[in-house]
Formats: structure tokens, C-alpha cells, sequence
């Protein structure tokens, strides 16, 4: 139970953002009204998408250092959760944006960028898929991975910042910051964050151990 | 003259709260006092909670299969 | 200085061995005319200056990536071996980056001069645009030699290529369309400092880890 703790945070924290982001206080706005407890939700996805990102190329650095094929098989289970997670970002962005904003994909730069780097990221599956052979395939998409990001970044970051954008803090739009007026919102939305990217991180792990598992019983047969 | 202005004075307080109300924000404040916002915590709460168990509960077998 | 020499000499290779052929050029050259002319067909006249400008760097884009994309197959294995035993890899992408550089900005002053022929021209702010499709060429040329080095080493090159190059060139894309839109209104161009700043540090970016990644690609 001692390297546990960690997963037990993560549930604490998710289940506590839950009850409070659903009974405590918010600022009362308009438009958004009651539907601003979604930034405890959805934009918690985003976050933890590009915690995982991070992390897989991180390990693809890595990876290209060491020659380690289990920091391959870390990056590439990283990427399969963050994609999970990205899609869960952009449903969930859709059903917000569907109501708030009159249709479900509005031309927002955020939205075109974050479907862009999900594009990014399949690319590097489609890559991984077209080779063969496994020294091969994991330093070629670990060039790839380490090449795309720091792009996708510029795109996710710095694009929506110089256009304009209905997501707060970009084109005019005053920030998260400046909405949440009695600073209620912070802990609750911080807490939620956390939780979500130990969840995230959670699960890449599983997935890891998983995919060492099959390739120990590939060697064995 | 006191009517008068006692009359605008009301006036003015009428048409004061008259905007006020339109300021307000629509939010689902019955929902909250009449309690029944705690069975929607609950239901999402229950979900949540039941995913991590299972999380744990696979996070379990891999543990075993590992150390076999 | 000596990766400057070793870069030096592999770019006037690869523009001899062009110049002898005068296979790329001749064949985008003709690549550019045919598409210009088959949109000349399909629309007749351009009004929309919007519209101008989008088929123009979808015209640019399609041509840089037909010209980009061979210029590592082309390469026998038996030549890349020579090349590994004479220069390092640093040399070679540098080189690669360079003369794909010089390729591009002729062939996008080919395209822009043919298109603005056939089209009507409306571009307010001559100076500006010309920057716009320069800064345009370069960052093509950077991203898609170090993504055709990648493609390269995977069996089915041209889809691979597209997958891999049209993700990381559409957030470049973007700021190029939005820089030559304001140069083709002709706005103060104060506005456009800020794009062609996130420009110039993309390619910084991208040469840089090209740079640094490259060894790990060629030393297969």
C-alpha cells in the first residue's frame, strides 16, 4: 500500500471536486449560468492530455538516450491515454460549446488546434503501425514524437493567444482568473486538475505493465 | 410637493428593482433548496467511486500476473 | 569551420547534380503551370482576395511537398553508405535543409509569378506578401525535409509523407495565411510583427532539433 498512495489521492481528489463542484458556490454569469461547474470537468481533460503528452516525450528523449525499448513502450502507452483523454476533452467541449455558444464545433482556434494535435498524435500511431521492425520503429517515431511537439505547442499555446477565441484569456476575453471574482473556484478546479492527471497517469502505467506483461509472454512462447 | 416626490421617489424604486431583476442570472437555485442536487452528487459520486474501485481491482491482477 | 566546408560542398553537389538534370525544377515548374492552370479553368476569375490567397499557398503547399519528399529517396543506399563514411549527419541535414531552402524560394517565385500572371493581382502590400512567401518557403523547406528524413525510412513513402508532414505544417499554414492576408489588404505592417516572429522562431525550432535528431534517424 505505500506506493499506492498516490491512487488513492487521485480518487480522493476526483470524488471531492465532484461534491464540491456541484454543491459550492459559483459566480453567477451570464450565458454560462449553472454550466460554468463544467470547467471542473472538461477542462481538467485537457490538462491531462498534455501531462501525458509530456510525458511520452519525455520518455521518447529518453528512449533515443538509452535505447531502453521499455522507455518506448512508456511513450507510446502515454500517447494511447492522452488520446483517450483528448477525446473525452473534445465531446465534452462539444456538449459545453453546443449550448453555450449556439453549436458544437464554432470556429475557435482552440478547438481547430486541439483537433489538429489529436491529428498530430494519430499520425505517430499511423507511423508506429507502418513499421516493422521494433528498434527501428521505436527510434523513428521517437524522432517524430519529439519533432511534433514543441510545434504542437506553438499550436495549442501561442496561435489561440494571437487570434481570437471565445475560450477565456485569449482575443479579448478576460481570463478564468478574473471570471472567478471570490476565488471559490481555484481550489476546486486545482484539486480537480491534480486528480485527473494522477487518474491519467494511473491508467498509462496499467496499460505499461500490461504491454511489458504480453511481451515477456511473446519471449517465453 | 412632498406627494410628488414621494411618488418619484417610488418611481425610481420601482424602476430600480424592475432592472435589477433583469440582471440576475437564471441559476438552478430550486434544485439546490429543495435538496434534490444531492441525488445527482450522489449518482455521479457512485460512478466515480465504482470506476476507481475497478481501477484498483485491475491494477490488482496486473500486480498478481507480475509477480508470478 | 570544417561542418561549414563539409556543408558548403554537399549543397553545391546536390545544385550541380540539379543543374545537370534540371529534373526537380523542370518538373515543378510544370507541376505549378498545370495546377494554376486547371484552377484558371475551374474559376475563371478570382474576386474574393480571401480566396486568392488560399489557393495560392494550397498551390505552394502540394508543390512543396511533390518537390520535398524525393530528396531523400532519391539517394541510393549505396551512395548514403559513402556519405557515411565521409561526412557526419550534422553535414548532411544541414545541407539537405539549405539547398531545399534555395529550391523552394525559386520555385515559390515561379509560382507566385505565374499565379499573379494568370490571376489578377490584388496585392496591396507588395513588400509584405514577398516576405509572407518567402518566410513561407523557408519554413516549408525546414519542416518537410527533416519529416521526408523521417518518411524515408519507412517502406510506403508519399502516404506516410502527408500523414507525418500535414499535422505539423497546418498550425504554420495558419499564421502564413493570416500574415499574407494582411499584406494582400495592405494593412499597417506593425500588425503583422507578431506573426512573422512566431515564424522565424518556428524555424529556429524546427532547425535545431532537425539538427539534433538527425544523427539518431541516419545512424541506422
Amino acid at each position: 500500500m505505500r506506493k499506492n498512495w498516490w491512487k488513492i489521492l487521485a480518487a480522493c481528489l476526483v470524488s471531492a471536486s465532484v461534491v464540491a463542484g456541484f454543491i459550492g458556490p459559483v459566480p453567477e454569469l451570464h450565458i454560462l449560468n449553472e454550466s460554468i461547474r463544467n470547467v471542473y470537468f472538461h477542462v481538467p481533460m485537457w490538462f491531462s492530455m498534455l501531462i501525458l503528452y509530456l510525458i511520452s516525450v519525455i520518455y521518447s528523449v529518453k528512449y533515443l538516450n538509452s535505447g531502453d525499448i521499455k522507455h518506448d513502450i512508456m511513450a507510446v502507452e502515454a500517447v494511447n491515454t492522452g488520446i483517450i483523454f483528448c477525446f473525452f476533452g473534445l465531446l465534452t467541449g462539444m456538449q459545453w460549446a453546443n449550448i453555450t455558444w449556439g453549436e458544437p464545433w464554432p470556429n475557435d482556434p482552440k478547438l481547430n488546434g486541439s483537433a489538429i494535435a489529436t491529428l498530430m498524435y494519430l499520425a505517430y500511431l499511423v507511423l508506429r503501425n507502418a513499421l516493422d521492425e521494433e528498434q527501428k520503429r521505436a527510434k523513428i517515431s521517437a524522432v517524430y514524437n519529439i519533432f511534433a511537439f514543441p510545434i504542437m505547442v506553438v499550436l495549442l499555446y501561442i496561435l489561440p493567444k494571437l487570434t481570437d477565441s471565445l475560450h477565456p484569456g485569449s482575443g479579448g476575453n478576460s481570463t478564468f482568473g478574473e471570471l472567478d471574482m471570490d476565488n471559490y473556484m481555484r481550489p476546486v478546479f486545482y484539486s480537480a486538475v491534480v486528480g485527473w492527471i494522477l487518474t491519467g497517469a494511473w491508467v498509462c502505467t496499467i496499460r505499461y505493465r500490461l504491454r511489458l506483461l504480453e511481451n515477456k509472454s511473446n519471449k517465453i512462447q | 410637493m412632498k406627494k410628488i416626490s414621494l411618488a418619484l421617489a417610488f418611481l425610481l424604486i420601482a424602476v430600480c428593482t424592475a432592472f435589477a431583476q433583469d440582471n440576475t442570472v437564471e441559476m438552478a437555485t430550486a434544485l439546490r433548496s429543495s435538496g434534490k442536487i444531492w441525488v445527482v452528487v450522489g449518482v455521479i459520486l457512485t460512478i466515480v467511486i465504482g470506476m476507481y474501485i475497478y481501477l484498483f481491482t485491475i491494477d490488482k491482477r496486473v500486480k498478481k500476473l507480475e509477480d508470478r | 569551420m570544417n561542418l561549414l566546408r563539409e556543408v558548403k560542398t554537399l549543397v553545391l553537389k546536390d545544385l550541380i547534380l540539379e543543374w545537370r538534370s534540371k529534373h526537380a525544377i523542370n518538373s515543378m515548374f510544370l507541376y505549378v503551370i498545370s495546377t494554376v492552370f486547371v484552377c484558371y479553368q475551374a474559376f475563371k476569375t478570382v474576386d474574393d482576395t480571401l480566396m486568392w490567397n488560399a489557393l495560392f499557398w494550397i498551390i505552394l503547399l502540394f508543390a512543396s511537398i511533390n518537390a520535398i519528399s524525393r530528396s531523400f529517396v532519391q539517394e541510393s543506399q549505396y551512395r548514403q553508405l559513402y556519405y557515411y563514411s565521409i561526412t557526419g549527419p550534422k553535414a548532411i541535414i544541414l545541407s539537405k535543409i539549405i539547398y531545399n531552402t534555395i529550391l523552394m524560394v525559386f520555385l515559390s517565385v515561379i509560382a507566385y509569378l505565374t499565379y499573379s500572371v494568370i490571376f489578377k493581382n490584388p496585392v496591396g502590400d507588395l513588400l509584405l506578401y514577398f516576405v509572407a512567401v518567402l518566410l513561407g518557403s523557408i519554413s516549408f523547406a525546414t519542416v518537410f525535409t527533416m519529416v521526408s528524413g523521417i518518411s524515408s525510412k519507412t517502406g510506403n513513402n508519399s502516404t506516410i509523407m502527408a500523414i507525418l508532414a500535414f499535422p505539423v505544417i497546418i498550425p504554420l499554414l495558419i499564421v502564413l495565411i493570416k500574415l499574407s492576408n494582411n499584406a494582400l489588404q495592405g494593412l499597417d505592417r506593425g500588425i503583422s510583427i507578431g506573426e512573422i516572429a512566431v515564424l522565424l522562431a518556428i524555424n529556429v525550432i524546427t532547425v535545431t532539433i532537425s539538427l539534433l535528431l538527425f544523427p539518431y534517424l541516419w545512424r541506422d
